[in-house]
């Protein structure tokens, strides 16, 4: 898998030659590519001002200062909703591929109408946006004693992944060879020990996906944090940037909102960063695979 | 032991490999999709004919009056015809978008991993950061677009897309578009990948013009890929809730209050709790009708390209 990926990279790709059609081309992708980042830069532009700077943020770059994102920073309460952040996704995004591959298992696998029932029974919850039934949700918890800590929306995350992942689990596992596990069962391995050592290593592609489409929206998602979680000191960056919701509104407050929405991002931009590669493919390959 | 010989007699599970002793493996998964999915969808048919507030539970039964109120007060009719304008402009502006993108850099293009990321950055930002950034490219006399037309000696300060009941809801499913369509497009390049550069040769020597490579080779044989995209930005539509949320609260008026968003509020603004689970019923049932009917179409097509 790696050395074929390797390869592909040492084969220079023979570029088109620029014709008149081949540069119109080029001007279209590029003015679509300005437009639509247009306002990253603006607003990664004018976070970089002191709160204070009331220029237009069209002027681009004129000040550099860290005076906004100091305040941002300290407003915001930044490392504590960092790690609240990072815990309830890693966590969540851990169980949903554990409860997930486990689940595909026996739906992937076995071949009756109830395998089939099951498969079609997770998958139902996509259709349903789970937001809807928020309120027998928000009781279910109550009556279940489920007290509202930071860790009280992964129960939500972990439940609204499980339809998506389950689709894309049991769909890769229909393309693995049984031959193998074939083989491990004449040597005696057991059930657990089969899915443990065969499967769900051969899994690996899948999970991938899996982790970086669902660990996306986990990461972003404001709505169960808002929801569930009363006190500061356990919100995560999204529901954190709830307390601008009165600024956006206030140009004398933009540089500052900006720069919170800069350190918002950060952490996923810097891992996007990193892992392009995985992340196109991974994104892809959940959605053509399943 | 007497189940399973059962199943066997009935053609079920006969493999010794795997066995319905995997079943034990759904237990996790399915024991918490049925206690906190499947039991509240359940128990939103109980509410939905209470009075309940969410906070007193010495509630009465109301019989059907929620439901007679939700029909009687425009609430559903109103949120569900903004929910589907604001669907069917995200889901075709987004795979039109993507797909165009996708077939641009589908070709020999130089740079195309910095166009790709460009496309698709917007992906990564929580929909609230979204938010934030476009109510400030919205906002009338300061904002980006109204800043950009008062540059060029156009009247910026006229220009204030939120703040017109016609246009907010389009306003806001841009927004959506924006943030959306490079997912839409990662997908489409995945399955432009896949199709086999001999064919498009072929066809060129046959003498295809350029929009026939595309309509006639193309799209057939990356239609389940069209499929699944439509699908995704569907559900998504459906879901319409968090630029309402941000950017407009609902308004002007109720032109941007989405089903999401009604039941939001009416649950917890208005603390109806019984009125908001009528409301998700019926929602629920139209959903499910629409997402059906789309699938069937969509398979039937698929067999037919």
């Amino acid at each position: 898998m790696a050395l074929g990926k390797k390869k592909e990279e040492r084969v220079k790709p023979s570029y088109m030659k620029l014709t008149p059609k081949t540069v119109l081309l080029y001007v279209a992708i590029i003015l679509f590519c300005v437009i639509v980042i247009s306002p990253l830069v603006i607003v990664f532009s004018s976070s970089l001002r002191t709160p204070g700077n009331q220029t237009s943020p069209l002027a681009l770059f004129i000040e550099f200062s860290g005076a906004s994102y100091a305040k941002a920073f300290n407003s915001m309460n930044y490392p504590m909703e960092l790690i609240n952040s990072f815990v309830t996704t890693a966590g969540s995004v851990l169980c949903i591929v554990i409860f997930a591959t486990m689940a595909a298992y026996p739906i992937g696998r076995i071949k009756t109408k109830l395998a089939r029932f099951l498969y079609f029974f997770f998958i139902s919850g996509l259709i349903i946006p789970s937001q809807m039934v928020i309120v027998p949700i928000a009781q279910t918890l109550n009556r279940l004693g489920i007290p509202n800590t930071r860790f009280t929306p992964m129960i939500m995350f972990i439940t609204c992944s499980l339809p998506f992942s389950v689709f894309l689990f049991s769909g890769f596992m229909k393309g693995l060879p049984v031959e193998i596990e074939e083989a491990a069962y004449i040597d005696g391995a057991s059930l657990g020990k089969r899915f443990t050592t065969v499967v769900f290593p051969l899994l690996q592609p899948a999970i991938i996906s899996c982790v970086i489409t669902q660990g996306l929206w986990i990461w972003n998602d404001y709505f169960y944090p808002m929801v569930f979680i009363s006190k500061k000191a356990q919100y995560s960056l999204p529901v954190g940037m709830l307390q601008f919701l009165g600024d956006k509104e206030n140009p004398a407050q933009w540089n500052v909102l900006f720069a919170a929405c800069v350190l918002c991002a950060l952490p996923l931009i810097v891992v996007f960063l990193a892992l392009q590669k995985q992340f196109v493919n991974g994104i892809a390959a959940g959605a053509v695979k399943g | 032991m007497a189940q399973q010989t059962r199943k066997k007699r009935k053609g079920g599970n006969s493999s010794l490999i795997f066995s319905n002793k995997m079943y034990v493996f759904l237990i996790p998964a399915l024991a918490m999709f049925l206690v906190f999915w499947i039991y509240p969808v359940l128990q939103l048919f109980y509410y939905s004919i209470t009075n309940f507030n969410g906070i007193n539970y010495n509630f009465d039964f109301v019989g059907l009056k929620n439901y007679q109120k939700v029909l009687s007060n425009g609430t559903l009719t109103n949120s569900l015809k903004n929910t589907m304008i604001y669907a069917v402009f995200t889901v075709t502006l987004s795979n039109i978008l993507g797909m165009a993108v996708a077939m641009a850099l589908n070709t020999k293009i130089r740079l195309k991993g910095l166009f790709r990321t460009c496309a698709y950055f917007p992906a990564l930002f929580s929909a609230i950061v979204v938010g934030f950034i476009w109510s400030y490219v919205y906002m009338p006399g300061s904002g980006m677009i109204a800043n950009l037309l008062s540059n060029i000696g156009m009247n910026g300060a006229a220009f204030n897309p939120l703040g017109n009941f016609r246009t907010a809801l389009y306003a806001i499913a841009i927004v959506e578009v924006w943030k959306g369509f490079g997912t839409t497009m990662i997908i489409y390049l995945a399955g432009l990948q896949t199709v086999d550069e001999s064919i498009l040769e072929a066809g060129q020597i046959d003498g295809c013009t350029e929009w026939q490579l595309i309509s006639k080779i193309k799209l057939p044989l990356i239609s389940s890929t069209v499929t699944i995209n439509v699908i995704l930005s569907v559900i998504a539509g459906l879901k319409a809730f968090d630029y309402s949320f941000i950017m407009t609260n609902g308004g002007p008026g109720k032109s941007t209050k989405t089903l999401m968003f009604q039941v939001y509020e009416t649950a917890f603004t208005d603390l109806k709790m019984g009125r908001a689970s009528a409301f998700s019923v019926m929602a629920f049932a139209f959903i499910i009708v629409i997402t059906v009917l789309m699938l069937l179409y969509l398979n039937k097509r698929e067999v037919e390209l």
